[in-house]
């Protein structure tokens, strides 16, 4: 197994031009190995979703480069990262952008249909605690419910890694939990390298690696010791 | 594992089936009626083209005094010309013979008469006889004892046997002077001698006829001629509409369109020629698709001229004249328009020689292909799709601009979808297949059902317009390649490229833009400052600005509106502006087409009417380009031309006293020619073309003709001095034996055709109007549809601050009616001068030619209708918007 997994170097980012250029990474540089929990932790407009959109492959550095087991994002054509992404990743955003006229089971199929290796439907909807949903449409669940589902779409792939955009961000705190420790319980059982990004510090001891950012920079990269489960998570 | 995104499709057709429903119906309309008018036009074409082989159509047919004799039928049938001037000259010198014999004999007598009575004269004068009486009674006893001695005697003398010889050669040298001379007129006059003729061997079939005087509702007047043809006829045979033929005496089958006409049914009783028949079947004569009588009618007339089928027997029993009628087929089948001609003269040649030869008669002469009860059907069928073709178009150009809103409107709404999808590694082409599925579907959808109801229930629609105009055969559906070309593959290939172009276009955009529902080329402007007006006029005037890309698409489906809205209301209105101007179109109250220049005489035919004058015409064809997917006469074959050689200052036509080529308007506007230009005319059934280079324009809009002086016709045509078409006239000509006249054309002919036209088209034109208005309101429907759901957002969350609905449809809904009227108008402008346009390409598939017209009130009527479906519409948007629910804003939005 590779130690460095996943490897950012020296990535610049920047929106804007002239007077109105905003740098959003400016030279951010970090490794996750390969099954890690990673957390990136930062405030608003700290650039951590852009850069969770690069890691994806969904949007382009300015510099700098993404290395996936090896394998240079940027030397990727798009067609190359339409299949990176479909081979490797899986995608849990803040809103769950379900589709609306396919039922629970059908959505995470819609995952399942983009992999080699899927995992069993049935077996992620039972680990997802939806058995009792499967048959209805996203408008009839709630919205921990329907995160569930989105969660479902991304891990049945199978994924060498899960990207996490605040997962939690539209959810209460009960739910919120349960959601955290659904991830935890898909890098666990399944073995995929977590991606969270989240401005909620608390979520940090769930991780293995925690990433700081800050106005675009690296400001801690903490390997966390003590990691704990996520009801065991306060805030 | 297959794509779990095809579930959507009949979830997304289930839940959006108002919209979806619109569409079908609206495809299965379009479709259905179009698909419907070619099936029911290839059908109609197709039994009649299989009328032709199975009821074994003549290729022509002639009629003689007397009843053929076998060697007559012999001749004629080897195709060979008979040698007329041998059997002039043997007939000629037998008569001659004939009379030179009693000649001789006569004189003979005289003489030995003569010379016995100067020898007994002589003798009694010897003798000193001179009693007078006493002279006779020895004359008398002289004549009784030697007369026939000296006949004999005389016989044999040298002198009276040079003097008989002498008599005969002078005799027979004269038949043969008369004959060559006479011989030489036939011979210029029929072509006798030409040297291109070829034998055409024929089958020849009788086909008697009787014309009988016609009472349909026995009341003892004559209601129409009746032309009765024998049952047992191997040629020209009949199929049946309904009933059956003919079993008993007393039973009789008639034209179905005559039988329409005048209202006479299956069982009823009429009465012909004095005798009573009970009509047991409807039927169709191959060679009677229409009812001409003549084939110099310019019309025909399914009222006053019927044709019917009797028993042998019951034929047998008629009382009228028979007419010696015979059809004909040639052994070996012509190919082409020249070679049919060719054909059908050298047949003519032949006809003539061997009736002169056999001591007959022609009455009558005409080869299949000019003959108008055949032939004039099947022209104007073909030419009859010009107005579905145009509807055709406009509508696939509707259904694709309503697909590529729909679709873009979806892809709009789902566009977080999208975005995650794509970011899960769903490629661009995947979802260009998946977002394709549905229009692909529902156009599929449309064109079965649509082409299952055009092969029936719409195919029958189209032929019964074909049945109130023409006694056609009873037809079945036939596969029309034209129609599946037409109403299915151009369809299904148009909305699938527009919507590719539509679709792939819009999922150029990164799975980011998607997910960040950044789906605008440009950014945002900042927002106008607006004047300091009331909050709810400002919300409306920014809500108007922030719709103004959903306007756009509403302004072009207004424009699409409209133009449907023209078709509807100015096919009627062209074709009755057409008939009503038609008339003054005429640049002569009277045109009389003459057989020929001179009489039976010989002298040149003349009138003592004073507005007559002389004119010169012919037909040439001027080539036009020919159409995909049928060809012949009236869909994409030759136009028609008049050429008219005019005299000099002319009263009807003013080209001045210029040498040149001059067209007519018609001409002109239907194929953009002007002054400089050259066109190409060819003879139809010659290989002969003519150059014309125009030099200027003739106001007539009646007709697609070339004018030109006399002088300059006579040379181009090789035409005589003494030799003319006809004469323009201003009144009815009186002092012209009608078998002279070939046609006479007058306003009222003109009006025939026209109401003709209007006939047969005026249905189709009142089920494209209400067809088309229907349409039109189902696309205001859809557009203001997909304004509100562009706004669910914006109304839910409007709604979740307090609005009233009242207030809320004042927001959403005045702006867009205000951008409906204003483009109403707007959109009526551009869509007129479309139709004009569209018009104008489809005509030049017709033959002749009228412009589009529209009535003002038409205009007014277009616009009008599109405000009352639009106001409609709005009620229906209203509700709409009052069912908009609050958790619209809350739910399923970052």
């Amino acid at each position: 197994m590779n130690d460095e997994f996943l490897e950012i170097k020296d990535l610049k980012k920047s929106f804007g031009s002239g007077e109105a250029r905003q740098d959003v990474l400016r030279g951010m540089n970090f490794s996750v190995k390969k099954g890690e929990f990673c957390v990136l932790l930062g405030p608003s407009g700290s650039g951590k979703s852009t850069l969770l959109n690069i890691i994806g492959g969904i949007d382009t550095p300015d510099e700098g480069f993404v290395s996936i087991n090896g394998d240079k994002l940027e030397e990727m054509n798009e067609k190359q990262l339409t299949l990176y992404r479909r081979k490797h990743l899986g995608y849990v955003f803040q809103m769950y952008n379900l589709i609306p006229n396919l039922n629970v089971k059908e959505n995470i199929e819609v995952g399942a249909y983009l992999s080699d290796l899927p995992l069993d439907v049935e077996e992620v909807i039972s680990t997802l605690g939806l058995q009792d949903h499967k048959y209805k449409y996203p408008s009839q669940l709630s919205g921990g419910q329907q995160q569930r589902v989105s969660i479902g779409r991304a891990v049945v792939k199978n994924p060498d890694i899960l990207m996490c955009d605040e997962p939690t961000g539209a959810l209460d705190y009960k739910t919120s939990k349960e959601i955290l420790a659904l991830i935890e319980d898909c890098n666990r059982k399944f073995g995929s390298t977590v991606i969270m990004v989240t401005h909620n510090e608390a979520i940090k001891y769930m991780a293995d690696h925690v990433i700081k950012l800050r106005d675009g920079v690296v400001r801690h990269n903490d390997i966390n010791e003590k990691k704990i489960s996520a009801f065991e998570l306060e805030w | 594992m297959r794509n779990p995104l095809i579930k959507r499709v009949p979830r997304e057709l289930r839940s959006d089936w108002h919209k979806y429903l619109v569409i079908i119906v609206f495809m299965v309309l379009m479709i259905g009626v179009i698909s419907g008018m070619y099936v029911g036009h290839d059908s109609m074409l197709a039994a009649i083209n299989n009328g032709r082989e199975e009821l074994n159509l003549e290729d022509g047919s002639f009629e003689l005094k007397s009843k053929a004799t076998k060697e007559l039928l012999e001749g004629i049938t080897s195709g060979e010309k008979a040698d007329v001037r041998t059997y002039y000259i043997n007939k000629g010198t037998e008569e001659a013979d004939k009379e030179v014999a009693e000649a001789i004999e006569d004189e003979l007598n005289e003489q030995v008469t003569k010379a016995i009575e100067d020898n007994v004269r002589a003798i009694c004068e010897a003798y000193g006889i001179t009693d007078e009486e006493t002279i006779k009674t020895q004359i008398d006893t002289a004549m009784e004892d030697s007369f026939e001695d000296a006949l004999k005697e005389a016989r044999k003398s040298e002198e009276f046997k040079t003097a008989v010889e002498d008599a005969y050669k002078e005799a027979h040298e004269k038949v043969v002077e008369a004959v060559d001379e006479e011989w030489d007129e036939a011979v210029k006059k029929y072509d006798l001698d030409d040297p291109d003729f070829k034998a055409q061997p024929i089958t020849i079939y009788e086909n008697f006829f009787h014309e009988e005087a016609e009472d349909n509702n026995n009341d003892g007047k004559k209601d129409a001629t009746v032309r009765i043809f024998s049952k047992d006829a191997e040629i020209d045979m009949a199929s049946f509409n309904e009933g059956r033929a003919p079993e008993k005496d007393n039973e009789i089958a008639i034209d179905r369109m005559h039988a329409d006409n005048v209202k006479v049914k299956i069982g009823d009783t009429i009465t012909i020629g004095g005798k009573k028949y009970e009509v047991v079947g409807l039927l169709s004569y191959v060679n009677y698709l229409t009812l001409h009588e003549s084939n110099t009618d310019l019309m025909f007339d399914a009222f006053g001229f019927d044709v019917a089928m009797v028993t042998s027997e019951a034929f047998d029993k008629l009382t009228s004249r028979i007419h010696y009628s015979y059809g004909f087929k040639y052994a070996n089948k012509p190919n082409g328009k020249v070679e049919t001609a060719d054909y059908s003269s050298n047949t003519l040649k032949a006809l003539i020689t061997q009736t002169l030869v056999n001591d007959n008669e022609i009455e009558d002469y005409l080869p299949e292909y000019l003959r108008q009860a055949s032939n004039f059907a099947p022209s104007d069928i073909e030419g009859d799709s010009t107005g579905t073709a145009i509807l055709c178009y406009i509508l696939i150009g509707v259904i694709a601009f309503i697909f590529a809103i729909t679709i873009s409107n979806t892809i709009d709404k789902e566009a977080s979808v999208i975005g995650t999808l794509r970011a899960s590694g769903y490629s661009k082409g995947e979802m260009i297949v998946h977002y394709m599925s549905m229009p692909i579907i529902v156009t599929i959808l449309g064109a079965v059902i649509g082409n299952v109801l055009g092969y029936t229930a719409f195919k029958d629609l189209a032929v019964s317009l074909y049945y109130n105009s023409y006694s056609l055969p009873t037809c079945h559906a036939v596969w029309s390649n034209t129609a599946i070309v037409k109403t299915t593959v151009i369809p299904l290939v148009l909305m699938f490229f527009i919507n590719l172009f539509v679709i792939v276009k819009k999922l150029q955009l990164s799975p980011l833009r998607f997910l960040r529902h950044d789906l605008g080329r440009k950014k945002r402007a900042k927002a106008m400052r607006l004047p300091k007006w009331s909050f709810l006029r400002r919300f409306r005037l920014r809500i108007f600005f922030q719709n103004i890309p959903n306007y756009l698409v509403l302004a072009v489906g207004v424009i699409l509106i409209e133009l449907m809205m023209c078709f509807a209301f100015g096919l009627p209105d062209s074709l009755n502006h057409y008939a009503k101007n038609a008339p003054d179109m005429m640049f002569a109250q009277y045109q009389y087409m003459l057989m020929d220049s001179k009489d039976d005489d010989g002298e040149v035919i003349k009138t003592t009417e004073d507005t007559a004058e002389k004119f010169c015409a012919t037909e040439l064809m001027y080539p036009k380009e020919k159409s995909t997917f049928r060809d012949g006469m009236g869909s994409g074959g030759d136009e028609g031309v008049t050429v008219y050689g005019i005299e000099e200052g002319s009263s009807y036509i003013t080209i001045g006293d210029k040498k040149g080529n001059y067209i007519s308007t018609a001409f002109s506007k239907k194929f953009n020619l002007s002054a400089g230009d050259t066109i190409t005319l060819n003879a139809e059934y010659e290989n002969k073309s003519y150059d014309f280079t125009v030099d200027g324009i003739v106001d007539y809009e009646g007709g697609i003709a070339l004018f030109m002086d006399d002088d300059s016709y006579r040379q181009i045509f090789d035409i005589k001095e003494d030799e003319f078409t006809g004469y323009f006239s201003r009144n009815e000509i009186k002092d012209i034996d009608d078998k002279y006249i070939a046609t006479v054309i007058t306003t009222e002919d003109i009006l025939k055709v026209t109401n003709q036209l209007m006939h047969s088209m005026g249905s189709l034109v009142d089920v494209f109007k209400y067809a088309l208005i229907v349409l039109a309101a189902a696309l205001i429907y859809l557009l203001a549809k997909i304004i509100i759901e562009k706004n669910e957002h914006s109304i839910s969350m409007v709604k979740i601050l307090g609005f009233k609905n009242g207030e809320i449809g004042a927001l959403y809904i005045i702006p867009t009616a205000f951008v409906v009227l204003i483009f109403s108008i707007i959109s009526f402008v551009i869509g007129y001068y479309l139709m004009v346009w569209i018009f104008h390409i489809f005509m030049l598939k017709m033959d002749g030619y009228f412009a589009f017209y529209m009535k003002p009130e038409s205009m007014a009527l277009s616009v009008i209708y599109l405000l009352i479906g639009y106001a409609l519409v709005s009620i229906v948007d209203f509700i709409r918007i009052r069912r908009i629910p609050m958790d619209v804003a809350l739910k399923n939005m970052e």
